[in-house]
């Protein structure tokens, strides 16, 4: 698990941000240094045994932490948990997503869940108690802070829980969560020596049995975090039952259907789930993406598309290894019907908005329609999506053809006229064109979405947004033509480009610089002279990604660092903000000089968190989705 | 004034001479290609070249849409909470990328060294104010799931290695029962002050109308006494404790917040002059003499 630099940094001045100095020295010596037991960190980071322990146990109870315990000595090593560090930054965009769709009481629980780390739900049930009683004394309406509760019961809280766990934002803490997953993988693959094969693995059929085994045993510990979720859907009726009643009303659930929620283990530990919390981003994003392209509407459609295709999807990206071997009956795409969507949509839409009004005459019905059963092939077609990609899908899909047409025609209608099912697959129809392909027609009124090839053309647009940014219109010009010809020489490259020699190196060495564009040196002979060497132009971009990823990161450790240096600044100010005869009038209590400037540190310090939060967005799309 | 004579007729010779060789063509070369004789009107610009030139551009990040705004302010939110946790700790000392070891070794260490003189060295009225800093967290104020600790980190979380391990050692009687009590009022407090820390919110407020919310804050608080009084029961309303946060309220669109803790201090003002008694008169103030150690000020 190398982790860069950049990362590592930003990691730990995240933690530093947010957790304070303390576990984020602990933290950054456990990023130099790899895994240590509490006597080396101690000696690595200089800081005495107290405080390490200390340290570590903030850290852990925050899940920043992998540690394994030694059978023998009763020593534990740990070791950071890097991506969970990282996705503390993603907390606001979580929180917001959460508000959106399951209203504030469950925005309330999943900020506090945040807040405590690892939490027993008997703890957060008391927790919730306490305070609901605090509200409800006698005492409350002279508190001059009074809290609005935005729990107002446990059965609130523990219905909430449930809808959380159902969508598994949360799971369930179990004794494997702590090991990192080379770890468990070590395990799992004694446990199978062991077991299957006392005598060692031989021939290629027993070492498939092999690997099938492992995935299985990997699956199984990954299932193990579940539970809650498995357990609420075998007494499922009620919650059921109650989605029934209600629809898709999330903010105004009845008080008696509450009760009606299995109440919950309370012995278990919860924590949340980023991977799938990760993929609910991921459908926002692509929503906005087709909001900004084509329209609301159909931005609409698209979102609970989204919802229904993801329900049970657990994490945006397959692992390699539990999910190539799955069994051949879940390897299929899930797909939706027209009409299992259109009884979600709401009926309050006017799902004619949004859609062209050609005569149908001036559409090739059958070229509009057409079916493809099948994902595209793995290899993406980045290279050459501009000018051949329309050829590349002709040949690929050629033998759909006959299915095609076999659509009703539906006379000339115009949109008003349509039948509400009809209005919907047009705006289906719609999102199946085109390039990025958010939706596949795959069977007759089915469709389905192909993440892997999807992302990845979003990934390639973003990447040619960004070269057009920062070498212009020349330079993405540049690219293309690299992209399809291969690696050239300054020779060709500047015939092909109709270029002038001087424009042309100078853009190449700007994109070069930039990381964007590469060159690879070929000797002429042995010596291998560079004044007679060629020298081939070529554009490699999985090297640019991990260049503009690097780049998120350091751009924003800087953020943190200004922040900082800010704070430093303005450290008066700040501290006497921060004073509890001052803290919630600081306009009053605050000379007009240092209330501006404690006002515009604040603004500064909104527009740099946002600043970090929109590099996150590239940085999602580019390593996450 | 000899000497200057001659040193002066020295030079005028040789000049001389030099003038003389050059009359022929060089001279007229000269007087003609010096750019004041070509153009008499040009006016010298004495100014250095420009090292960096203007940009062109400076690409502006967009403003933020709505949804920017609330996910930034619920993360700040969350921070702020945050950093109320007991399990905060406020103490820092210089960068936290660069680990060298002195930085660390004098990390929440209250040595010479590391105190500054100018704010710290001399006890001030407004430190009574300030927040006391951790320097380790406080976990011993709510319980774990110890499970899922490795077994050398459990005396920790018991908070036998924390601040507050001395009183604890004292008074062994705490069972886990009577803590998870303790935790869950004092977590909730940190989510109480949601509206009350965020700083957006804060700034929000601040900019806009003042008066409006105390004005409902005293209706209401009206409305509660009359009901009060109808039960009979007025004596109870305004308690010592609340006292404080029913003036302070009121006075504060007087912009005179302070007026009351003035008067503690006409007790004693006999001995003003002496700075020393000054501060140790107050120490009966348990939140400044104990520096907020027993979790009275942070929550």
């Amino acid at each position: 698990m190398a982790v860069i630099k950049e990362k590592a940094e930003f990691c730990t001045l995240l933690v530093d941000e947010l957790y304070g100095q303390l576990p984020a020295r602990v933290y950054a010596t456990l990023f130099q240094r790899g895994k240590l037991s509490i006597r080396l960190i101690s000696q690595f980071s200089k800081l005495n045994a107290r405080q390490v322990k200390n340290g570590l146990c903030v850290l852990q109870q925050h899940n920043l932490l992998f540690y394994t315990v030694d059978a023998n000595s009763g020593e534990a090593e740990y070791s950071v948990n890097h991506d969970y560090a990282y996705n503390l930054v993603r907390t606001g965009k979580i929180l917001e997503m959460v508000d959106n769709s399951y209203g504030p009481a469950g925005r309330d629980v999943m900020q506090n869940l945040l807040l405590l780390g690892q939490t027993r739900i008997s703890d957060l049930v008391a927790a919730y108690q306490a305070k609901i009683n605090l509200a409800n004394s006698d005492d409350a309406w002279l508190n001059d802070k009074k809290p609005e509760l935005v729990i107002k019961s446990k059965a609130q809280l523990n219905s909430v829980l449930c809808r959380l766990i159902e969508a598994e934002l949360i799971d369930v803490v179990h004794s494997k969560t702590f090991q990192s997953a080379h770890e468990i993988e070590k395990q799992v693959h004694k446990e199978v020596m062991d077991f299957y094969f006392p005598n060692g693995i031989k021939g290629t059929k027993a070492k498939v049995e092999f690997e099938q085994k492992v995935a299985e045993g990997l699956r199984k510990v990954r299932e193990e975090s579940k539970t809650l979720k498995r357990k609420l859907a075998q007494n499922g009726g009620a919650s059921k039952r109650r989605k029934l009643a209600v629809g898709n009303e999330t903010n105004g659930v009845p008080e008696e259907e509450e009760d009606l929620d299995p109440a919950l283990d309370p012995r278990q530990v919860i924590r949340i789930n980023y991977e799938k919390c990760i993929v609910e981003l991921r459908s926002r994003r692509l929503v906005q993406y087709v909001n900004e392209t084509l329209g609301e509407t159909t931005g609409y459609v698209y979102g609970q598309l989204l919802k229904q295709l993801t329900k049970n999807t657990p994490r945006c990206r397959p692992d390699p290894l539990m999910d190539t071997l799955t069994p051949e009956g879940e390897k299929e795409t899930p797909s939706v019907t027209t009409n299992e969507i259109l009884d979600k949509v709401k009926t309050s839409i006017d799902l004619t908005l949004g859609i062209g009004k050609i005569p149908s005459k001036a559409i090739s019905k059958s070229a509009a329609e057409r079916l493809t059963p099948f994902a595209p092939k793995d290899k993406i077609p980045f290279m050459n999506q501009d000018d051949s990609d329309d050829d590349e899908e002709d040949g690929d899909y050629s033998d759909s053809d006959e299915e095609m047409d076999t659509k009703k025609e539906n006379g000339d209608a115009s949109v008003a006229r349509m039948s509400r099912p009809e209005q919907l697959r047009q705006h289906l129809l719609l999102l199946a064109e085109g390039h990025p392909g958010f939706v596949r027609h795959c069977g007759e009124d089915e469709w389905t979405i192909d993440f892997k090839p999807l992302m990845e053309n979003l990934r390639a647009t973003e990447l040619d947004s960004i070269i057009e940014q920062t070498s212009g219109r020349q330079g993405l010009r540049l690219t293309r033509i690299l992209r399809t010809k291969g690696k050239l020489g300054e020779q060709a490259l500047q015939s092909l480009s109709l270029m002038r020699k001087v424009d042309l190196q100078q853009k190449m060495l700007e994109m070069r610089l930039a990381g964007f564009a590469h060159t690879q040196e070929v000797p002429r002979d042995n010596k291998a002279d560079p004044k007679k060497s060629i020298f081939l132009w070529y554009c490699d971009t999985e090297q640019a990604y991990s260049g503009l990823i690097a780049k998120c990161y350091a751009t924003m450790v800087h953020c943190l660092q200004v922040l900082e240096v800010r704070r430093q600044k303005e450290k008066d100010v700040l501290s006497l903000a921060k004073r509890t005869n001052v803290k919630g009038k600081e306009k009053d209590m605050m000379r007009d000089e240092s209330y501006a400037r404690f006002a515009k540190f604040l603004k500064d310090e909104k527009l740099l968190m946002a600043e970090i939060m929109r590099i996150d967005d590239t940085l999602a799309l580019l390593q996450d989705f | 004034m000899s000497g200057r004579g001659a040193r002066g007729g020295r030079g005028g010779r040789g000049g001389g001479g030099g003038f003389g060789g050059g009359r022929g063509g060089r001279r007229a070369v000269a007087a003609n290609s010096v750019p004041w004789q070509m153009d008499p009107t040009i006016a010298l610009d004495g100014k250095p070249s420009e090292l960096f030139p203007p940009y062109k551009a400076i690409p502006k990040a967009p403003l933020l849409l709505k949804k920017d705004d609330r996910q930034v302010s619920f993360f700040l939110s969350f921070r702020e909470q945050g950093h109320d946790s007991p399990l905060y700790t406020q103490s820092r000392t210089w960068a936290t990328t660069e680990l060298t070891s002195t930085s660390s070794s004098l990390f929440g260490s209250s040595a010479k060294a590391t105190i500054d003189i100018f704010e710290d060295g001399v006890p001030s009225y407004s430190h009574k104010f300030q927040q006391k800093e951790r320097t380790l967290p406080d976990l011993a104020s709510r319980p774990f799931a110890k499970e899922f600790f490795p077994g050398e980190l459990h005396s920790t979380l018991d908070g036998l290695d924390g601040p507050s391990a001395k009183r604890r050692k004292i008074t062994p009687g705490t069972t886990t029962q009577a803590k998870t009590i303790a935790l869950s009022s004092a977590e909730y407090k940190s989510a109480e002050d949601i509206f009350g820390l965020n700083p957006s919110s804060a700034v929000s407020a601040a900019a806009t109308q003042e008066g409006e919310p105390n004005y409902k804050r005293a209706l209401q608080l009206l409305e509660m006494v009359e009901k009060k009084a109808e039960d009979g029961e007025d004596a109870g309303i305004l308690t010592d404790d609340d006292e404080d946060d029913w003036v302070k309220n009121n006075e504060d669109e007087d912009g005179n917040p302070v007026a009351e803790e003035d008067d503690d201090f006409e007790e004693d003002s006999g001995d003003d002059y002496n700075a020393e008694q000054y501060f140790d008169g107050n120490q009966d103030d348990d939140e400044y003499d104990e520096g907020g150690d027993d979790g009275g000020d942070y929550y």
